[in-house]
Protein backbone atom coordinates (compact mmCIF):
# COMPACT_ATOMS: atom_id res chain seq x y z
CA UNK A 1 0.00 0.00 0.00
CA UNK A 2 2.90 2.45 1.13
CA UNK A 3 4.31 1.61 -1.94
CA UNK A 4 1.27 2.28 -4.05
CA UNK A 5 1.02 5.66 -2.46
CA UNK A 6 5.21 6.19 -3.35
CA UNK A 7 4.58 5.54 -7.09
CA UNK A 8 1.95 7.99 -7.74
CA UNK A 9 3.60 10.28 -5.75
CA UNK A 10 6.80 9.91 -7.84
CA UNK A 11 4.59 10.02 -11.12
CA UNK A 12 2.73 13.17 -9.69
CA UNK A 13 6.45 14.62 -9.01
CA UNK A 14 7.15 13.53 -12.43
CA UNK A 15 4.46 14.98 -14.48
CA UNK A 16 4.63 18.22 -11.73
CA UNK A 17 8.30 18.43 -13.46
CA UNK A 18 7.90 17.68 -17.01
CA UNK A 19 5.08 20.56 -17.10
CA UNK A 20 7.00 23.03 -15.18
CA UNK A 21 9.88 22.28 -17.62
CA UNK A 22 7.53 22.68 -20.58
CA UNK A 23 6.37 25.77 -19.08
CA UNK A 24 9.86 27.19 -18.62
CA UNK A 25 10.90 26.78 -22.22
CA UNK A 26 7.59 28.35 -23.22
CA UNK A 27 8.13 31.16 -21.55
CA UNK A 28 12.39 31.41 -22.18
CA UNK A 29 11.11 31.04 -26.03
CA UNK A 30 8.65 34.04 -25.32
CA UNK A 31 10.84 36.56 -23.53
CA UNK A 32 13.93 35.99 -25.88
CA UNK A 33 14.76 37.97 -29.14
CA UNK A 34 16.33 35.69 -31.26
CA UNK A 35 18.44 32.51 -30.62
CA UNK A 36 17.77 31.38 -27.37
CA UNK A 37 19.64 28.79 -25.69
CA UNK A 38 17.83 25.77 -27.32
CA UNK A 39 18.29 26.57 -30.61
CA UNK A 40 21.44 25.67 -30.62
CA UNK A 41 20.71 22.72 -29.61
CA UNK A 42 17.56 22.17 -32.53
CA UNK A 43 20.53 23.18 -35.13
CA UNK A 44 22.11 20.16 -33.45
CA UNK A 45 19.18 17.95 -34.03
CA UNK A 46 19.00 19.09 -37.62
CA UNK A 47 22.27 18.14 -38.25
CA UNK A 48 21.93 14.62 -37.15
CA UNK A 49 18.92 14.66 -38.94
CA UNK A 50 20.36 15.89 -42.32
CA UNK A 51 21.54 13.02 -43.46
CA UNK A 52 19.07 10.92 -42.24
CA UNK A 53 15.97 12.78 -44.47
CA UNK A 54 17.84 13.01 -47.61
CA UNK A 55 18.11 9.44 -47.50
CA UNK A 56 14.70 8.76 -46.79
CA UNK A 57 13.45 11.75 -49.27
CA UNK A 58 15.35 9.34 -51.58
CA UNK A 59 14.01 6.16 -51.07
CA UNK A 60 10.73 8.04 -50.12
CA UNK A 61 10.04 10.98 -52.52
CA UNK A 62 8.72 7.82 -55.21
CA UNK A 63 6.54 6.52 -52.57
CA UNK A 64 5.42 9.77 -50.97
CA UNK A 65 4.36 11.08 -54.92
CA UNK A 66 2.44 8.01 -55.08
CA UNK A 67 0.38 8.07 -52.34
CA UNK A 68 -0.01 11.69 -52.50
CA UNK A 69 -1.78 11.29 -55.42
CA UNK A 70 -4.75 9.56 -53.34
CA UNK A 71 -4.54 11.55 -50.56
CA UNK A 72 -4.55 15.06 -52.04
CA UNK A 73 -7.35 13.88 -54.55
CA UNK A 74 -9.90 16.36 -52.85
CA UNK A 75 -7.41 19.28 -52.96
CA UNK A 76 -6.45 18.10 -56.28
CA UNK A 77 -10.11 18.36 -57.78
CA UNK A 78 -10.74 21.87 -56.26
CA UNK A 79 -7.75 22.76 -57.95
CA UNK A 80 -8.42 21.19 -61.32
CA UNK A 81 -12.25 23.05 -60.79
CA UNK A 82 -10.20 26.62 -59.97
CA UNK A 83 -8.16 25.64 -63.20
CA UNK A 84 -10.13 24.99 -65.25
CA UNK A 85 -12.85 28.30 -64.41
CA UNK A 86 -9.44 30.46 -65.03
CA UNK A 87 -9.28 29.13 -68.01
CA UNK A 88 -12.53 29.29 -69.63
CA UNK A 89 -12.16 33.13 -68.09
CA UNK A 90 -8.85 33.08 -70.37
CA UNK A 91 -10.36 31.47 -73.47
CA UNK A 92 -13.45 34.64 -73.09
CA UNK A 93 -11.02 37.10 -72.88
CA UNK A 94 -8.87 35.86 -75.09
CA UNK A 95 -11.97 35.56 -77.89
CA UNK A 96 -13.09 38.92 -76.80
CA UNK A 97 -9.42 40.33 -77.33
CA UNK A 98 -9.44 38.57 -81.05
CA UNK A 99 -13.14 40.49 -81.42
CA UNK A 100 -11.62 43.78 -80.83
CA UNK A 101 -8.83 43.01 -83.04
CA UNK A 102 -11.16 41.91 -86.26
CA UNK A 103 -13.19 44.84 -85.58
CA UNK A 104 -10.30 47.03 -85.06
CA UNK A 105 -8.67 45.88 -88.38
CA UNK A 106 -12.32 46.23 -89.86
CA UNK A 107 -12.53 49.81 -88.81
CA UNK A 108 -9.14 50.76 -90.28
CA UNK A 109 -9.91 48.82 -93.93
CA UNK A 110 -12.94 51.39 -93.20
CA UNK A 111 -10.98 54.29 -92.84
CA UNK A 112 -8.55 53.42 -95.70
CA UNK A 113 -11.44 52.68 -97.97
CA UNK A 114 -12.72 56.82 -96.94
CA UNK A 115 -9.42 58.33 -97.48
CA UNK A 116 -8.50 56.65 -100.54
CA UNK A 117 -12.30 57.36 -102.36
CA UNK A 118 -12.82 60.95 -100.48
CA UNK A 119 -15.94 60.42 -99.93
CA UNK A 120 -18.18 62.14 -97.38
CA UNK A 121 -19.55 59.90 -95.46
CA UNK A 122 -21.64 58.41 -92.37
CA UNK A 123 -20.43 55.71 -90.59
CA UNK A 124 -22.79 52.99 -89.13
CA UNK A 125 -23.12 49.95 -86.93
CA UNK A 126 -24.86 46.41 -88.37
CA UNK A 127 -27.30 46.14 -85.79
CA UNK A 128 -28.77 42.74 -87.90
CA UNK A 129 -29.08 40.63 -90.80
CA UNK A 130 -32.20 39.63 -92.43
CA UNK A 131 -32.90 35.82 -91.40
CA UNK A 132 -34.29 35.19 -94.90
CA UNK A 133 -32.56 33.00 -97.10
CA UNK A 134 -34.25 34.92 -99.87
CA UNK A 135 -32.41 38.47 -99.56
CA UNK A 136 -29.41 39.51 -98.71
CA UNK A 137 -30.10 42.82 -96.69
CA UNK A 138 -28.54 44.11 -93.09
CA UNK A 139 -29.81 46.72 -90.68
CA UNK A 140 -27.75 49.70 -89.69
CA UNK A 141 -27.87 52.09 -86.88
CA UNK A 142 -28.24 55.36 -88.77
CA UNK A 143 -31.33 56.45 -90.36
CA UNK A 144 -33.35 59.82 -91.33
CA UNK A 145 -32.41 61.90 -88.52
CA UNK A 146 -29.09 61.25 -89.25
CA UNK A 147 -29.10 62.28 -92.51
CA UNK A 148 -29.50 58.77 -94.03
CA UNK A 149 -31.49 58.52 -97.26
CA UNK A 150 -32.81 56.02 -100.50
CA UNK A 151 -30.81 54.71 -102.65
CA UNK A 152 -26.85 55.91 -100.73
CA UNK A 153 -24.41 53.69 -100.96
CA UNK A 154 -23.03 51.70 -98.30
CA UNK A 155 -18.74 50.75 -98.17
CA UNK A 156 -17.50 48.16 -95.88
CA UNK A 157 -13.58 47.82 -95.39
CA UNK A 158 -12.54 46.60 -98.51
CA UNK A 159 -15.11 47.99 -101.32
CA UNK A 160 -18.50 48.18 -101.82
CA UNK A 161 -21.22 46.79 -99.66
CA UNK A 162 -24.71 47.81 -101.11
CA UNK A 163 -26.87 50.81 -100.92
CA UNK A 164 -29.72 51.89 -98.46
CA UNK A 165 -33.13 50.89 -99.69
CA UNK A 166 -35.04 51.81 -96.83
CA UNK A 167 -34.52 54.64 -94.12
CA UNK A 168 -36.14 54.49 -90.82
CA UNK A 169 -36.09 57.43 -88.38
CA UNK A 170 -32.72 55.98 -86.86
CA UNK A 171 -32.13 53.02 -88.68
CA UNK A 172 -31.86 51.66 -92.06
CA UNK A 173 -31.73 48.88 -94.47
CA UNK A 174 -29.24 47.96 -96.65
CA UNK A 175 -29.03 45.91 -99.79
CA UNK A 176 -26.05 44.03 -100.66
CA UNK A 177 -24.65 43.56 -103.56
CA UNK A 178 -24.85 39.89 -103.61
CA UNK A 179 -28.94 40.22 -103.22
CA UNK A 180 -30.45 39.32 -106.71
CA UNK A 181 -32.14 42.27 -106.59
CA UNK A 182 -28.80 43.85 -106.60
CA UNK A 183 -27.65 45.69 -110.26
CA UNK A 184 -24.37 48.14 -110.04
CA UNK A 185 -22.86 49.66 -113.02
CA UNK A 186 -19.46 48.25 -113.15
CA UNK A 187 -16.08 48.21 -115.76
CA UNK A 188 -13.12 46.00 -115.15
CA UNK A 189 -10.50 48.25 -113.70
CA UNK A 190 -7.18 47.13 -116.07
CA UNK A 191 -8.97 47.53 -119.55
CA UNK A 192 -11.92 50.01 -118.66
CA UNK A 193 -14.62 47.46 -120.19
CA UNK A 194 -18.35 48.18 -118.63
CA UNK A 195 -20.81 45.85 -117.31
CA UNK A 196 -23.31 45.19 -114.84
CA UNK A 197 -22.33 42.98 -111.67
CA UNK A 198 -25.67 41.40 -110.30
CA UNK A 199 -26.07 39.63 -107.49
CA UNK A 200 -26.86 35.87 -107.15
CA UNK A 201 -28.09 35.35 -103.46
CA UNK A 202 -24.35 33.29 -103.14
CA UNK A 203 -21.53 35.02 -101.88
CA UNK A 204 -20.25 35.04 -105.86
CA UNK A 205 -21.16 38.14 -108.41
CA UNK A 206 -22.36 37.82 -111.94
CA UNK A 207 -20.60 40.35 -113.90
CA UNK A 208 -22.22 40.92 -117.37
CA UNK A 209 -20.11 42.48 -119.73
CA UNK A 210 -21.31 44.62 -122.46
CA UNK A 211 -18.68 43.40 -124.84
CA UNK A 212 -19.06 40.07 -125.64
CA UNK A 213 -15.44 39.76 -126.74
CA UNK A 214 -13.49 41.61 -124.30
CA UNK A 215 -10.56 40.16 -122.74
CA UNK A 216 -10.90 39.66 -119.38
CA UNK A 217 -8.19 37.60 -117.09
CA UNK A 218 -8.37 35.75 -113.53
CA UNK A 219 -7.62 38.09 -110.79
CA UNK A 220 -8.72 41.61 -113.55
CA UNK A 221 -10.00 44.40 -110.23
CA UNK A 222 -13.85 45.48 -110.81
CA UNK A 223 -14.99 48.80 -109.85
CA UNK A 224 -18.01 51.05 -110.33
CA UNK A 225 -18.53 53.04 -113.30
CA UNK A 226 -21.14 55.14 -112.16
CA UNK A 227 -22.77 54.68 -114.94
CA UNK A 228 -25.84 54.26 -112.84
CA UNK A 229 -27.41 57.62 -112.85
CA UNK A 230 -24.97 58.69 -110.14
CA UNK A 231 -26.45 55.66 -107.93
CA UNK A 232 -22.86 54.54 -107.41
CA UNK A 233 -19.78 57.08 -107.83
CA UNK A 234 -17.32 55.94 -109.76
CA UNK A 235 -13.95 54.12 -108.62
CA UNK A 236 -15.34 52.01 -105.63
CA UNK A 237 -13.44 48.60 -105.75
CA UNK A 238 -16.14 45.96 -106.03
CA UNK A 239 -14.83 42.59 -106.13
CA UNK A 240 -12.12 40.54 -108.30
CA UNK A 241 -12.79 38.27 -111.62
CA UNK A 242 -12.70 34.59 -110.30
CA UNK A 243 -13.74 32.08 -113.26
CA UNK A 244 -14.11 33.22 -116.94
CA UNK A 245 -15.49 31.05 -119.40
CA UNK A 246 -14.62 30.70 -123.06
CA UNK A 247 -15.94 33.54 -125.29
CA UNK A 248 -18.88 31.77 -127.08
CA UNK A 249 -21.26 32.86 -130.00
CA UNK A 250 -24.25 34.69 -127.33
CA UNK A 251 -24.54 38.30 -127.70
CA UNK A 252 -23.83 38.56 -123.70
CA UNK A 253 -20.50 37.50 -121.86
CA UNK A 254 -20.66 37.14 -118.19
CA UNK A 255 -18.14 36.03 -115.49
CA UNK A 256 -17.64 35.61 -112.12
CA UNK A 257 -16.49 38.34 -109.21
CA UNK A 258 -15.57 37.50 -105.73
CA UNK A 259 -16.68 40.30 -104.07
CA UNK A 260 -13.64 42.49 -101.75
CA UNK A 261 -16.01 42.28 -98.75
CA UNK A 262 -16.31 39.52 -96.82
CA UNK A 263 -20.17 39.51 -95.77
CA UNK A 264 -20.25 36.66 -93.11
CA UNK A 265 -18.39 39.43 -90.71
CA UNK A 266 -19.62 43.03 -91.29
CA UNK A 267 -19.70 44.84 -88.03
CA UNK A 268 -19.49 48.79 -88.89
CA UNK A 269 -20.50 50.21 -92.64
CA UNK A 270 -20.03 54.03 -94.25
CA UNK A 271 -22.38 55.60 -95.57
CA UNK A 272 -22.07 57.37 -98.45
CA UNK A 273 -23.82 60.72 -98.01
CA UNK A 274 -22.12 63.20 -100.62
CA UNK A 275 -19.00 63.19 -102.56
CA UNK A 276 -16.68 64.80 -100.63
CA UNK A 277 -13.14 66.09 -101.98
CA UNK A 278 -14.29 64.90 -105.07
CA UNK A 279 -16.76 67.39 -105.40
CA UNK A 280 -14.37 70.00 -104.51
CA UNK A 281 -11.91 68.43 -106.80
CA UNK A 282 -14.25 69.01 -110.07
CA UNK B 1 17.65 0.60 -17.03
CA UNK B 2 18.00 4.61 -18.00
CA UNK B 3 19.90 4.26 -21.01
CA UNK B 4 17.72 1.44 -22.52
CA UNK B 5 14.38 3.89 -21.90
CA UNK B 6 16.43 7.05 -23.48
CA UNK B 7 18.06 4.90 -26.26
CA UNK B 8 14.04 3.88 -27.34
CA UNK B 9 12.63 7.50 -27.45
CA UNK B 10 15.92 8.99 -29.13
CA UNK B 11 15.57 6.29 -31.46
CA UNK B 12 11.90 7.05 -32.13
CA UNK B 13 12.22 11.06 -31.87
CA UNK B 14 14.76 11.01 -34.83
CA UNK B 15 13.04 7.97 -36.94
CA UNK B 16 9.39 10.14 -36.44
CA UNK B 17 11.55 13.26 -37.34
CA UNK B 18 12.55 12.25 -39.94
CA UNK B 19 9.69 10.45 -41.26
CA UNK B 20 7.52 13.53 -40.47
CA UNK B 21 10.00 15.55 -42.41
CA UNK B 22 10.28 13.49 -45.46
CA UNK B 23 7.30 10.73 -46.70
CA UNK B 24 4.85 12.69 -44.54
CA UNK B 25 5.64 16.04 -45.32
CA UNK B 26 4.10 15.15 -49.05
CA UNK B 27 1.58 12.90 -47.44
CA UNK B 28 -1.33 15.07 -46.52
CA UNK B 29 -4.78 14.45 -46.17
CA UNK B 30 -6.61 17.55 -47.77
CA UNK B 31 -3.81 19.47 -46.55
CA UNK B 32 -3.17 17.98 -43.01
CA UNK B 33 -0.60 15.94 -42.00
CA UNK B 34 -0.60 13.42 -39.18
CA UNK B 35 1.04 14.10 -36.14
CA UNK B 36 3.43 11.10 -36.13
CA UNK B 37 5.30 11.79 -32.89
CA UNK B 38 1.69 12.46 -30.79
CA UNK B 39 0.92 8.97 -32.42
CA UNK B 40 4.44 7.71 -31.09
CA UNK B 41 4.18 9.18 -27.55
CA UNK B 42 -0.09 7.78 -27.25
CA UNK B 43 1.85 4.50 -28.30
CA UNK B 44 4.23 4.35 -25.58
CA UNK B 45 2.01 5.85 -22.88
CA UNK B 46 -0.65 2.91 -23.84
CA UNK B 47 1.80 0.00 -23.65
CA UNK B 48 4.58 1.31 -20.52
CA UNK B 49 2.17 3.31 -18.84
CA UNK B 50 2.22 7.30 -17.77
CA UNK B 51 5.57 7.90 -16.07
CA UNK B 52 7.31 6.96 -19.91
CA UNK B 53 4.35 8.34 -21.83
CA UNK B 54 4.59 11.76 -20.14
CA UNK B 55 8.55 11.11 -20.37
CA UNK B 56 8.63 10.42 -24.07
CA UNK B 57 6.33 12.85 -24.46
CA UNK B 58 8.24 15.62 -23.31
CA UNK B 59 11.37 14.54 -25.14
CA UNK B 60 9.46 14.28 -28.36
CA UNK B 61 7.64 17.28 -28.27
CA UNK B 62 10.59 19.10 -27.06
CA UNK B 63 12.35 17.62 -30.39
CA UNK B 64 9.46 18.35 -32.53
CA UNK B 65 9.77 22.00 -31.69
CA UNK B 66 13.26 22.66 -31.69
CA UNK B 67 13.38 21.03 -35.49
CA UNK B 68 10.43 22.23 -36.81
CA UNK B 69 11.14 25.75 -36.15
CA UNK B 70 7.79 25.94 -33.46
CA UNK B 71 7.25 27.74 -30.08
CA UNK B 72 9.86 26.24 -28.16
CA UNK B 73 7.98 23.79 -25.41
CA UNK B 74 4.35 23.89 -26.44
CA UNK B 75 4.66 20.51 -28.36
CA UNK B 76 6.61 19.32 -25.48
CA UNK B 77 3.57 20.34 -22.99
CA UNK B 78 0.70 19.01 -25.31
CA UNK B 79 2.85 15.55 -26.01
CA UNK B 80 3.80 15.49 -22.15
CA UNK B 81 -0.14 15.78 -20.84
CA UNK B 82 -1.15 13.43 -23.30
CA UNK B 83 0.97 11.17 -22.49
CA UNK B 84 0.36 11.41 -19.07
CA UNK B 85 -3.05 11.08 -19.68
CA UNK B 86 -3.58 8.06 -22.12
CA UNK B 87 -1.32 6.23 -19.69
CA UNK B 88 -3.81 7.22 -16.73
CA UNK B 89 -6.69 6.19 -18.78
CA UNK B 90 -5.12 3.11 -20.02
CA UNK B 91 -4.21 2.11 -16.00
CA UNK B 92 -8.11 2.08 -15.57
CA UNK B 93 -8.86 -0.12 -18.65
CA UNK B 94 -9.23 -3.77 -17.44
CA UNK B 95 -10.12 -5.80 -20.79
CA UNK B 96 -8.46 -3.64 -23.70
CA UNK B 97 -10.20 -4.05 -27.12
CA UNK B 98 -7.97 -4.03 -30.48
CA UNK B 99 -9.75 -1.34 -31.15
CA UNK B 100 -8.95 0.65 -28.17
CA UNK B 101 -5.43 2.29 -29.65
CA UNK B 102 -7.27 3.79 -32.33
CA UNK B 103 -9.82 5.33 -30.29
CA UNK B 104 -6.94 6.48 -27.90
CA UNK B 105 -4.99 7.76 -30.85
CA UNK B 106 -7.66 9.49 -32.68
CA UNK B 107 -8.97 10.95 -29.32
CA UNK B 108 -5.97 12.19 -27.93
CA UNK B 109 -5.06 13.52 -31.11
CA UNK B 110 -7.76 15.77 -31.60
CA UNK B 111 -7.58 16.51 -27.95
CA UNK B 112 -4.23 17.86 -28.43
CA UNK B 113 -4.24 19.19 -31.74
CA UNK B 114 -7.06 21.35 -30.16
CA UNK B 115 -4.89 22.47 -26.71
CA UNK B 116 -1.79 23.33 -28.85
CA UNK B 117 -4.12 25.46 -30.87
CA UNK B 118 -5.75 27.23 -28.10
CA UNK B 119 -2.56 27.42 -26.17
CA UNK B 120 -0.69 29.27 -29.87
CA UNK B 121 -4.04 31.57 -29.30
CA UNK B 122 -3.01 32.80 -25.82
CA UNK B 123 0.60 33.37 -26.55
CA UNK B 124 -0.57 35.97 -29.49
CA UNK B 125 -0.61 33.30 -32.17
CA UNK B 126 -3.50 34.20 -34.35
CA UNK B 127 -5.74 30.64 -34.87
CA UNK B 128 -8.62 30.58 -36.47
CA UNK B 129 -11.66 28.25 -34.68
CA UNK B 130 -12.60 26.56 -37.85
CA UNK B 131 -9.16 25.66 -39.16
CA UNK B 132 -7.94 24.31 -35.65
CA UNK B 133 -10.96 21.83 -35.70
CA UNK B 134 -10.60 21.10 -39.53
CA UNK B 135 -6.91 20.54 -38.76
CA UNK B 136 -7.46 18.80 -35.31
CA UNK B 137 -10.23 16.27 -37.01
CA UNK B 138 -8.38 15.45 -40.19
CA UNK B 139 -5.23 14.88 -38.27
CA UNK B 140 -7.21 12.58 -35.64
CA UNK B 141 -8.05 10.61 -38.78
CA UNK B 142 -5.22 10.00 -40.04
CA UNK B 143 -3.33 9.05 -36.84
CA UNK B 144 -6.29 6.37 -36.35
CA UNK B 145 -5.20 5.39 -39.85
CA UNK B 146 -1.45 4.90 -39.52
CA UNK B 147 -2.30 3.36 -35.83
CA UNK B 148 -2.24 -0.56 -36.97
CA UNK B 149 1.08 0.25 -38.88
CA UNK B 150 2.92 2.09 -35.75
CA UNK B 151 1.51 0.95 -33.28
CA UNK B 152 2.86 -2.41 -33.22
CA UNK B 153 6.54 -1.31 -34.36
CA UNK B 154 6.36 1.01 -30.82
CA UNK B 155 5.44 -2.02 -29.14
CA UNK B 156 7.83 -3.94 -30.29
CA UNK B 157 10.88 -1.69 -29.95
CA UNK B 158 9.84 -0.65 -26.51
CA UNK B 159 9.37 -4.33 -25.45
CA UNK B 160 12.73 -4.99 -26.35
CA UNK B 161 14.41 -2.31 -24.80
CA UNK B 162 12.04 -2.69 -21.78
CA UNK B 163 14.38 -3.13 -18.59
CA UNK B 164 14.28 -6.52 -16.93
CA UNK B 165 12.98 -6.73 -13.53
CA UNK B 166 16.48 -7.96 -12.18
CA UNK B 167 17.63 -4.34 -13.04
CA UNK B 168 14.59 -3.10 -11.95
CA UNK B 169 15.42 -4.56 -8.24
CA UNK B 170 18.47 -3.54 -8.54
Amino acid sequence: MIKMFDRTRRLRLLITLLVLASVTVVTIDFRTEGDGPLDKVGRAALTVLGPIQEGLMTIGRPIGNFFAGFTQVGSLKERITALEGEKAALRNERELIQDIQRENESLRALLDLNERLGFETLAAQVIGVSPSNFERTIFIDQGRAEGVRKDMPVLAGEGLAGRVVSVGRSSATVLLITDRASAVAARLSSSGRTGIIEGQNTGILRFELLDPATLVSLGDKVVTSGHDRGLYPSGIPVGSVVDVPPPGTNLSRAVSVQPFVDFSSLDHVLIVVGQGRRERER
Amino acid sequence: MIWKRSLLVALLAITGLALETTLFGSLTLTGTKPELLLLITVALAIGEGPALGATAGFALGLATDLVLELPQGLSALTFTLAGYAVGRVRMHVQTPTAWLPMALVSVTTFAAVLFYGGISFLLGEPISVFRSLRHAGLAAGYNALLTPFVFPLVRGLAARLRPRMTEVIR
